[in-house]
């Protein structure tokens, strides 16, 4: 294998005896683990470390609402909070906190049952759900779904929950008399947050990351349509050039019957240039006219797009969506900008209703529409995520996450009345405070995004493939990677240029991202080390003892193998386990050249990427073109040169891949 | 008293009569009870040419795989045939399975495996996921897991957790990998082997069992009734009502109750062709697909029913052979699109019929057919 330097061609000779000594030393240290090695255990909830007697010491425990649900009669929000894992009742007569309940690990969803007597909270990192009486907030049951789940719903009756698990792209279907789980529908590529259509027949997830696709392509996402007769897919609506797709809204039929789904439009395939147009990305509603029931099929939707940014300033972020009860007015929150946007829907609909057919794709593009149509941008607390509308129209209630409050704004004036104090800690320690950097789009030019735009899902990657390089336009693209344990992983970029968080959070994404005088030196501090308590998620491929199946005990031997299966010495620098080596979060962080780069690629060795949660976060090699782990060794392995792989058969691969999937 | 007897003496000889005369007439029913009705599906009315390799019937709707692509028929109707450019796998389509739970229909082709849901296909290939080979024969869908049948072995996909687990001489009793096709039972997963006889898999305790030919792979039936009948296998159809698999093959067919065998060929049974193609059982019926027509086996009366265009005339022939090798002959004017068949599926009373050259519907008629003695 061929290794060499992005800095320098000169001197390549020594770095590679320099280099070749170093992975020898490593592969006497990794051959000796390797035979040592254990599974990894499941991690521990977050700690920090006192700096002064260095002893772990418990997170400031934020509440930080997310999600939220009124009462049938509107006297009660129900605010899921996830970082203080409970559920919380506030009276909206008396703006207070009235009741508490503790739910699983990372609760992110709410749904109420028909008859309004029982809420149901998802537990992310628990893989449940929640079953609370909603008048005396006791736990009653505790149902377990599939991975990571998130936005939740009943059906019309009440005898069914849907349940979005953004890990497993899914939706599981749970019966609720028995508690049990009884199929599960596959959605698109992380669906995330998931509504009953008003006249029950229809539930919709969107799904927050566009369906894998080939890089150079425009990314389309899906909304995926269940019919609740049947409990089927009836339709897999594609929403072209969009991502991340968050809460939806359903107008009153009166109103035009559309659904309402924030998204963000990135420019992914231009040249990072372009901001200066304002064309790097953009965000707006997908506004989805649905079809008739029993007229399903994704030619039967209607999509269209409009943009909520202006000219010369951006909404970062959209996230929550609500529409009050007479359809008048819709509520999207930007969760980057700290503002809501009230959308006036018969403006929303007069526009899209008289733009000619012709034109009616350029208002994807047009930064000069949300002007007709946004009647008012209301600033709110920091991060603000869900909104929903009080079922007589007079209040609608804005999770403000960073803040620990709820902006309550009065529809009449449609202007903010007051704020409901949810009594997290008054002290900002370092890590929240880079939390809020993280989701804060004002440090940007014209506040396009924040860092939470490209890694949404609390540093997830979006799975794009990027030119940032702007002195090489349409060069050395590269796949966004997440941020999901990131510690002790460095250098940073996939052209290892930068040694540490701190440079590539300050200058670097400064000069290159949000082209603005960028984070103090506090701030990059701040957000290093918050992104440094981004934990991996837990890995739903490992037992929950860690023992190995059959098939990812194979795999660990291939992993770790150091002959061909016709028993011929595999070179040392061509062992899996050399450059991503189990010391060092299967990386050996420095550059490599497996044979990967283009014609379009500045330089031929990249970082090595750690492989720990690799399953979760396809597409895969420097610039996205492997969708799926096979891709890599069936199609970018020509030469043996990213491993010796050419002597697996078709089993033994699929071993390796089910090992690495415990990573 | 004298009196009293012979009225009881004429009574029970009226119910004897009345019986015997209920008996046979509902023996005459069931014995003229026929596909006499075919609507077939053809080149010259909008479907593609050649052979269809497979049909599947889903409530009103019907898929249909043919060498062009994948025939989606609703209420009888051409709905749609999709082909690679709407996202295929490929165009040659040999088997579908509907998942009844989630609505997914998964489809074999010649290149690889694709699930068509809520309008869209994703596929899943060699190169690109796990599956053993693109040559893909067989599809099954098993609770969450679907059974794929290939050239090189046979796949299991968990829908749940994305992962795939190949079967095949390495861990598996595979004399041979070619597997054709797949029937899911309560307990047990069955396979058909080319030249390697059915296999199962035991679903509650994860064990392979071979059913081989004990004669070898000769073509002489030198144990009768002892074992399948020969181990080129081209299909297998376990039928949940008489907890029973059925097996085609190139040289008779066979059924295994888990205690007896039997076997049946041309020579002495009603069967047309010991050629089969494909064998699909319910309740008391199994059709077999062969070289030269369709024939029926009703296991209760012994009967054989062949369907097929006669080859002189073209006209709809019937042939039945009743037990102890009676036999009758007769007409209808409709029949078969060919008598080369490949595949067969039940909706309610009808079937859907996949020919060398077109799609047939049959329809069950009680019989106005033409006796014909021969």
């Amino acid at each position: 294998m061929k290794v060499c330097s992005a800095s320098s061609a000169i001197g390549g000779s020594r770095l590679l005896n320099l280099l070749a000594g170093i992975a020898a030393l490593a592969m006497v240290l990794v051959s000796a683990t390797a035979i040592m090695w254990q599974p990894p255990v499941a991690k521990a909830s977050p700690q920090t470390i006192d700096s002064d007697s260095g002893s772990y010491i418990p997170r400031t425990q934020y509440l930080s609402p997310v999600a939220m649900k009124l009462s049938l009669n509107g006297r009660w929000l129900y605010i899921v909070c996830e970082d203080s894992e409970q559920v919380l009742a506030v009276d909206t007569y008396s703006r207070r906190v009235v009741r508490r309940a503790r739910v699983g690990r990372m609760p992110r969803g709410i749904a109420l049952s028909p008859d309004g007597k029982t809420l149901y909270v998802s537990n992310e990192n628990s893989d449940t759900v929640s079953e609370i009486d909603a008048e005396t907030f006791q736990i009653r049951r505790t149902l377990p779904v599939g991975w990571r789940p998130v936005g939740l719903t009943t059906d019309r009756a009440g005898k069914v929950l849907y349940v979005a698990n953004t890990l497993g792209d899914d939706i599981s279907l749970v019966d609720l008399n028995s508690g049990r789980e009884f199929k599960r529908l596959q959605a698109g590529h992380y669906p995330e947050y998931i509504a009953l259509s008003r006249d029950g027949t229809r539930i919709y997830v969107a799904n927050l990351l566009a369906r894998i696709a080939p890089a150079d392509q425009p990314p389309v996402s899906e909304l995926t349509v269940i019919d609740t007769s049947h409990q089927v897919v009836a339709a897999r609506v594609n929403v072209p050039g969009a991502i991340q797709m968050r809460h939806i809204a359903e107008l009153p039929p009166s109103a035009g019957g559309y659904l309402l789904v924030p998204f963000m439009q990135p420019k992914n395939l231009n040249p990072l240039v372009q901001i200066q147009q304002g064309w790097y990305l953009t965000h707006g509603l997908a506004v989805i006219r649905p079809a008739v029931a029993a007229a399903d099929g994704p030619q039967k939707y209607k999509v269209s797009e409009v943009l909520l940014d202006d000219i010369d300033h951006y909404y970062a972020d959209g996230f929550g969506a609500a529409v009050t009860p007479d359809g008048r007015w819709a509520l999207v929150t930007a969760s980057g900008a700290n503002v809501v946007s009230v959308v006036d829907t018969a403006m929303l609909r007069h526009l899209l209703l008289h733009t000619p057919p012709a034109r009616q794709q350029e208002l994807a593009n047009r930064l000069d529409s949300a002007s007709h149509f946004v009647a008012e941008r209301l600033s709110v607390g920091r991060n603000p995520t869900d909104v929903v509308a009080s079922p007589d129209g007079r209040f609608a209630y804005i999770a403000n996450r960073m803040d620990d409050t709820v902006s309550v704004v009065d529809m009449r004036s449609t202007q903010i009345a007051s704020t409901i104090d949810l009594g997290g800690p008054r002290e900002i320690s370092r890590e929240r405070s880079g939390e809020r950097l993280f989701f804060d789009a004002s440090h940007c030019y014209q506040g396009q995004m924040a860092c939470a735009t490209c890694h949404p899902h609390e540093g997830l990657s979006d799975g794009l493939a990027w030119s940032l390089e702007t002195p090489k336009l349409g060069r050395d693209v590269v796949e966004n990677r997440t941020l999901y344990g990131i510690d002790g992983t460095s250098p940073f970029k996939w052209n290892g240029k930068n040694p540490n968080l701190q440079t590539q959070d300050g200058p670097r994404t400064a000069m290159y991202i949000f082209r603005s005088q960028g984070f103090s030196s506090k701030e990059v501090n701040d957000l290093v080390a918050y992104i440094d308590s981004l934990r991996l998620p837990r890995n739903p491929h490992l037992a929950s003892n860690s023992q190995l199946t059959d098939a990812q005990t194979r795999g660990r031997a291939i992993f770790f193998r150091d002959r061909t299966m016709d028993g011929k010495l595999i070179p040392p620098l061509d062992r899996c386990y050399t450059c991503h080596s189990p010391l060092s979060h299967y990386t050996s962080r420095v550059l490599m050249d497996v044979g990967t780069a283009t014609p379009d690629d500045t330089i031929r060795a990249f970082d090595v990427p750690q492989l720990e949660s690799v399953v979760t976060r396809p597409p895969y090699l420097h610039n996205g073109e492997a969708l799926e782990l096979e891709d890599i060794w069936t199609k970018f392995n020509p030469h043996d040169k990213h491993g010796v792989t050419s002597d697996l058969n078709k089993a033994q691969l699929n071993d390796l891949i089910e090992f690495l999937k415990t990573l | 008293m004298e009196r009293t007897k012979a009225i009881s003496r004429v009574r029970d000889l009226l119910c004897i009569v009345g019986l015997l005369i209920l008996a046979t007439g509902w023996a005459t029913a069931q014995a003229s009870s026929y596909y006499t009705k075919w609507i077939n599906y053809t080149s010259a009315n909008g479907f593609p040419p050649g052979e269809v390799y497979c049909v599947t019937v889903d409530g009103n709707r019907v898929w249909a795989g043919t060498g062009h692509g994948l025939v989606l028929l609703e209420d009888g109707r051409i709905k749609k045939i999709f082909t690679t450019k709407d996202g295929l796998s490929g165009m040659a389509v040999m088997s579908v399975a509907v998942d009844k739970q989630t609505g997914a229909v998964w489809i074999g082709t010649f290149g690889g495996l694709s699930r068509y849901s809520g309008g869209q296909f994703t596929n899943y290939t060699n190169l690109s996921s796990g599956l053993a080979n693109d040559l893909v024969y067989g599809v099954a869908v098993q609770g969450q897991y679907v059974w794929v049948a290939t050239t090189a072995g046979v796949n299991r996909f968990d829908t749940y957790t994305g992962s795939w687990q190949i079967f095949n001489e390495s861990n598996a009793p595979f004399e041979e990998p070619w597997t054709y096709s797949i029937s899911v039972g309560a307990e047990k997963v069955y396979f058909a082997v080319w030249g390697g006889g059915v296999l199962s898999y035991d679903l509650a305790n994860h064990y392979w069992k071979p059913y081989t030919d004990p004669d070898g792979e000769m073509e002489l039936v030198l144990y009768r009734n002892q074992g399948l009948i020969h181990n080129i296998v081209s299909s297998v159809s376990w039928n949940p009502d008489t907890k029973t698999f059925w097996a085609s093959t190139y040289f008779g067919l066979s059924s295994y109750d888990g205690r007896n065998w039997h076997n049946y060929l041309k020579k002495d049974s009603g069967l047309i062709s010991n050629f089969i193609n494909a064998v699909k059982s319910r309740g008391d019926e199994v059709f077999a697909c062969t070289q030269k027509g369709l024939s029926e086996f009703n296991t209760r009366t012994n009967t054989w029913v062949t369907y097929r265009p006669d080859p002189k005339t073209g006209r709809g022939e019937i042939l039945i052979t009743r037990p102890g090798g009676n036999k009758r002959h007769m007409e209808s004017s409709t029949t078969l699109a060919h008598n080369y068949i490949l595949n067969l599926d039940f909706q309610g009373d009808d079937i859907w019929v996949a020919t060398a050259n077109g799609l047939s519907h049959g329809i069950r008629k009680h019989s106005k057919v033409v006796a014909i003695p021969r």
